[in-house]
């Protein structure tokens, strides 16, 4: 039993090797003061493609913690507050378009209140590009077991554009991509060995992002 | 044999937030006229794989569209089914009546995608004091979520609650920018004109600030009044 128990913590902490990339282009400098705020948005479009919520979520909690901490507004609050004009099909595409939504009455008024200084627009997703080997797990009256190896490949590719609500300008952008293979042997008891390379694109970008917006890098 | 049927459906009553447009005033008192249907609209339907769902949209829908209405007109007052009587349109300039033409939804194992989603077929419909249509527009909101396994009624709440909140944006921001609206405002502020109406909503009438993006741009010529 003693051993049982090991085994599974031991199999919770293998993790397999993910290899990442992060680049980026600065437009202009920047800056951020402590009363400041960024918004992190992600992208929704009407295909089969969305920025999972998890990913801005995971990017948010990295921003929020450490020594230098940087204030965030929550999507969803922002949302709401500028209702109708950052949903899926009424954000604005591009930073030019700015000048025009802030004509809109009310919209600088309710930025200006809650001192949001950049907005972060996160787009890309996770995908599995690879996958195969087999498993088969058995159970009976004598007891039962999981026999066989499968694999996934996964891919993760994020892209974060910066724009600066104060000048009404596009900043520059970062770009996260991040590739791993997990793997699950059955030994008996199923033992996973998994990489997360979403959770590496959110680490490196959300890092990135940081020092690029108290003007670091 | 009931019971298992029972047990295999979903029911979801949809629920969500209720944001308040900041966009421009048209300046105008509307009636509003709720039918019972849109009140309580229901959508049920059975999938062979995934079982029965029944979904209550009609409490979120009715509660977002009052919330719509008294942001996007400078005054809205509830009226019952039309025509109404002169005595009942006295205060008022027209009436505005929203109605669910279609709503489906498709979940990850019909779709195949990673998502459940929802659509919403709005008709909204306005006519001028004396009761002649002013035009009556056809608008679909979307909706995707993402849904685990186990959490198939929340994303479909969430889905069908964005969907609800996408055709109320497209009401908001694009109502204002019809041709036949602008042209109901137009004679009403030309009627209204000698006995001195309200100065501000001439102006706000001639030029009307809702930005018109590529894309809303082109969704436009989908909107157009059939009537």
């Amino acid at each position: 039993m003693r051993n049982l128990f090991v085994a599974v913590i031991l199999s919770s902490l293998l993790s397999g090797c993910v290899s990442s990339r992060i680049e980026q282009s600065r437009d202009s400098s920047t800056g951020i003061e402590s009363h400041e705020a960024i918004v992190l948005l992600g992208r929704a479009s009407y295909n089969d493609k969305q920025t999972e919520e998890s990913f801005t979520e995971c990017i948010a909690d990295v921003l929020g913690e450490g020594d230098n901490p940087i204030r965030l507004i929550g999507q969803s609050q922002f949302r709401d507050d500028l209702y109708p004009w950052f949903e899926p099909r009424t954000a604005p595409t591009s930073a030019n378009e700015l000048g025009r939504l802030f004509t809109e009455p009310g919209v600088q008024e309710r930025i200006a209140s809650v001192n949001v200084r950049y907005l972060a627009w996160i787009d890309g997703d996770t995908v599995t590009i690879d996958s195969g080997g087999s498993m088969s797990c058995t159970i009976s009256t004598f007891g039962g077991g999981c026999f066989g190896m499968s694999y996934w490949e996964e891919d993760a590719s994020y892209e974060a554009a910066i724009w600066d609500l104060k000048t009404m300008t596009s900043t520059g952008q970062i770009s996260a991509d991040a590739n791993g293979t997990s793997y699950l042997a059955g030994l008996i008891i199923p033992v996973p060995i998994l990489a997360r390379p979403g959770n590496a694109a959110c680490k490196g970008l959300a890092n990135q992002l940081r020092a690029f917006i108290v003007g670091e890098s | 044999m009931l019971l298992v049927l029972q047990s295999c459906t979903t029911s979801v009553v949809v629920d969500g937030t209720v944001p308040t447009p900041l966009v421009s005033v048209i300046p105008a008192r509307m009636g509003v006229y709720y039918s019972d249907e849109f009140r309580r609209f229901k959508h049920e339907e059975v999938f062979r794989d995934s079982g029965g769902w029944r979904i209550d949209l009609g409490n979120q829908n009715l509660r977002f569209f009052q919330n719509l209405t008294a942001s996007l007109f400078a005054g809205v007052q509830e009226v019952h089914q039309p025509p109404l009587t002169t005595e009942e349109m006295r205060n008022l300039d027209g009436v505005f009546i929203p109605s669910i033409e279609k709503y489906g939804f498709l979940t990850p194992s019909i779709s195949g995608l990673k998502f459940y989603s929802a659509s919403i077929e709005y008709r909204v419909a306005m006519y001028d004091k004396v009761g002649t249509k002013i035009g009556d527009w056809n608008i679909v909101g979307y909706g995707k979520s993402e849904g685990g396994l186990f959490s198939s009624d929340e994303a479909i709440n969430e889905a069908t609650a964005l969907a609800i909140r996408d055709g109320g944006a497209r009401i908001a921001i694009e109502l204002i920018d019809q041709p036949a609206v602008q042209n109901w405002l137009r004679s009403k502020h030309e009627l209204i004109e000698p006995s001195a109406g309200p100065p501000g909503a001439a102006e706000s009438i001639e030029t009307p600030e809702t930005p018109e993006t590529p894309e809303t741009r082109e969704e436009n010529v989908g909107v157009a009044p059939d009537a």
